[in-house]
């Protein structure tokens, strides 16, 4: 239940948020566009991939579509209309995507998320090679690093409203259903093809402007840095270590990760992947469900 | 009486086998009919092209003058058709309530909020599952996993049930409560179909039978007859007790 304490609570953590940029280095606020941009990224995901349990690995599809979108009509369009125009694409290729895809169970359907987001990386490669004749793009949009992350907290805000409504509603109980038994919770009514569309829909459109709007932030990219499979990867195991079944889940998996990937990469850079190989295995081993979960369980044991 | 569901030349197959050929059969409105068979005749098949779990390759289901044929699984229990399955499917993350309100937010009505959960609670009581909503499903004992299928099953608010075994697996005290809580529903109107092996349930509660062997039906019309059927006891128990 929202009491008035929660919602002043939430009030104050997103205004101390807000303020933050003014009280921090410019690293400080990199740091924090990072954070905010990987924990938006895990909770959008988790919105569709945690109750239904489809583990969608196309993340970094969307993203780079975002950023590719902002990186070819920011110059020509208005800044906001950009973003619209990056959600509206995104949410489209999930349209068509979803329905063509969405029937398939388990594996088979990892498997093509993480296909899609080579076949959008290498299309737009060729296309960019082959039709507009240049690899990389500038992005020049006057924006500082704290812009940059007020916008990635706004959007992380709507993200975590959007998911507690869910939570509260219909919807939210037809995704846990169909995540249990798809057959069970057709039979009881729920259209499983039209709720799965929805929710990979509204969770990729999220993932596109999360892209779109850190892309000015690199000024210049290409194919290989916006459609680097290893976010969606990061996303992933984010979302699994905090608990893709709780709203506050990925958050809680994302901050420490984000963190530990940050020192990982300045300090041992070439063996980034083999500490992201073994935590994603330490996970997977001893906490399934996620920390919340393991919490939840050890309060529980405690109790009795 | 009205009619309730009309079955006309189904017909399903799979690769080579043919699971269910030609069947015909009606339902009127709060008949109990009894669906029988040795296993592999073709009983489930039937079940579920009826539900729409399967695609029927040829012929039609009729419910209360709708063509169920081909239309999906939630449009067939909007439409009033709810079923059980062979074997408890249980939500298992959700709870004993919220495995029941998943019927009712979906159903054919499609209840929520606060009317939701006095509906939740009045089905769980009805099916002796009261106070016990907020309860994993996985804590539950088999019997009682049986009763919150139903409950679920029954918060879809359906004209027609369809039970798979639904009394299977019971011991014969919960054979007795289950017998009564499926006279209960045709009570309430309810109309049902009954796939079954116990034969005590089929005596108790159906007024008429059908009987299947290889996908056909070899039989029907009202039990106490159809029981006694040469053909019937040869396609359950063989030729010694013929």
């Amino acid at each position: 239940m929202p009491t008035y304490a929660s919602l002043a609570l939430v009030a104050v953590a997103v205004s101390t948020l807000a303020a933050a940029p003014f009280y921090l280095s410019d690293y400080g606020v990199g740091l924090l566009i990072g954070m905010s941009g990987y924990v938006t990224l895990a909770t959008a995901w988790a919105l569709f991939s945690g109750p239904t349990r489809y583990v969608s690995l196309a993340t970094v599809a969307f993203f780079g579509i975002g950023a590719y979108t902002v990186a070819v009509f920011s110059e020509t369009l208005p800044y906001p209309l950009v973003l619209l125009l990056a959600a509206a694409i995104g949410g489209t290729v999930a349209a068509v995507v979803g329905l063509s895809t969405l029937r398939l169970a388990g594996v088979y359907f990892v498997i093509f998320t993480f296909g899609l987001a080579e076949l959008v990386r290498q299309t737009v490669t060729w296309w960019e090679v082959n039709i507009t004749g240049t690899l990389g793009r500038y992005i020049f949009l006057p924006f500082e690093g704290r812009h940059i992350y007020w916008q990635l907290l706004a959007l992380l805000t709507v993200t975590m409203l959007i998911g507690w409504l869910i939570g509260r509603s219909r919807i939210g109980l037809a995704l846990k259903a169909i995540g249990d038994d798809e057959a069970v919770a057709a039979h009881a009514g729920i259209d499983v093809t039209r709720t799965k569309l929805v929710l990979f829909v509204l969770s990729a459109t999220i993932i596109t402007l999360v892209g779109a709007i850190q892309a000015p932030r690199w000024t210049y990219i290409e194919p290989s840095i916006v459609f680097n499979p290893t976010v969606s990867f990061l996303t992933l195991i984010m979302a699994l270590l905090g608990g893709p079944m709780r709203l506050w889940g990925p958050m809680v998996g994302a901050v420490p990760l984000f963190l530990l990937f940050e020192w990982l990469s300045a300090n041992f850079p070439n063996h980034f992947s083999i500490f992201l190989g073994l935590l994603f295995i330490l996970i997977v081993f001893v906490m399934p469900n996620g920390v919340l979960a393991k919490l939840e369980g050890i309060r529980k044991g405690a109790a009795q | 009486m009205t009619l309730q569901l009309e079955v006309a030349n189904l017909q399903k197959r799979f690769g080579g086998l043919v699971a269910v050929n030609d069947v015909n059969f009606s339902l009127q409105a709060g008949e109990i009919v009894g669906l029988l068979g040795p296993n592999g005749s073709g009983k489930t098949t039937v079940l579920n092209m009826i539900s729409g779990a399967l695609q029927a390759d040829g012929g039609r289901v009729v419910f209360r003058g709708t063509e169920l044929t081909r239309q999906k699984p939630h449009r067939i229990a909007q439409h009033g058709v709810a079923r059980t399955f062979q074997l408890v499917r249980p939500l298992p993350t959700l709870t004993v309530a919220e495995n029941v309100l998943v019927s009712f937010a979906f159903g054919r009505y499609r209840h929520w909020g606060r009317e939701a959960e006095k509906l939740v609670e009045e089905k769980l009581e009805f099916v002796g599952l009261e106070g016990r909503g907020r309860e994993r499903v996985g804590n539950l004992t088999y019997i009682d996993q049986k009763r919150m299928e139903l409950a679920r099953a029954l918060a879809s608010e359906p004209s027609l049930l369809l039970l798979d075994e639904w009394l299977a697996g019971l011991n014969p005290s919960e054979l007795k409560t289950g017998i009564e809580l499926v006279q209960h529903l045709q009570g309430a109107g309810i109309t049902i179909l009954l796939v079954e092996h116990i034969m005590e349930a089929v005596r108790a509660l159906c007024t008429r039978c059908i009987v299947m062997n290889a996908g056909q039906i070899i039989a029907s019309g009202p039990s106490a007859e159809v029981l006694q059927q040469k053909e019937v006891i040869l396609a359950y128990l063989g030729d010694d007790h013929a």
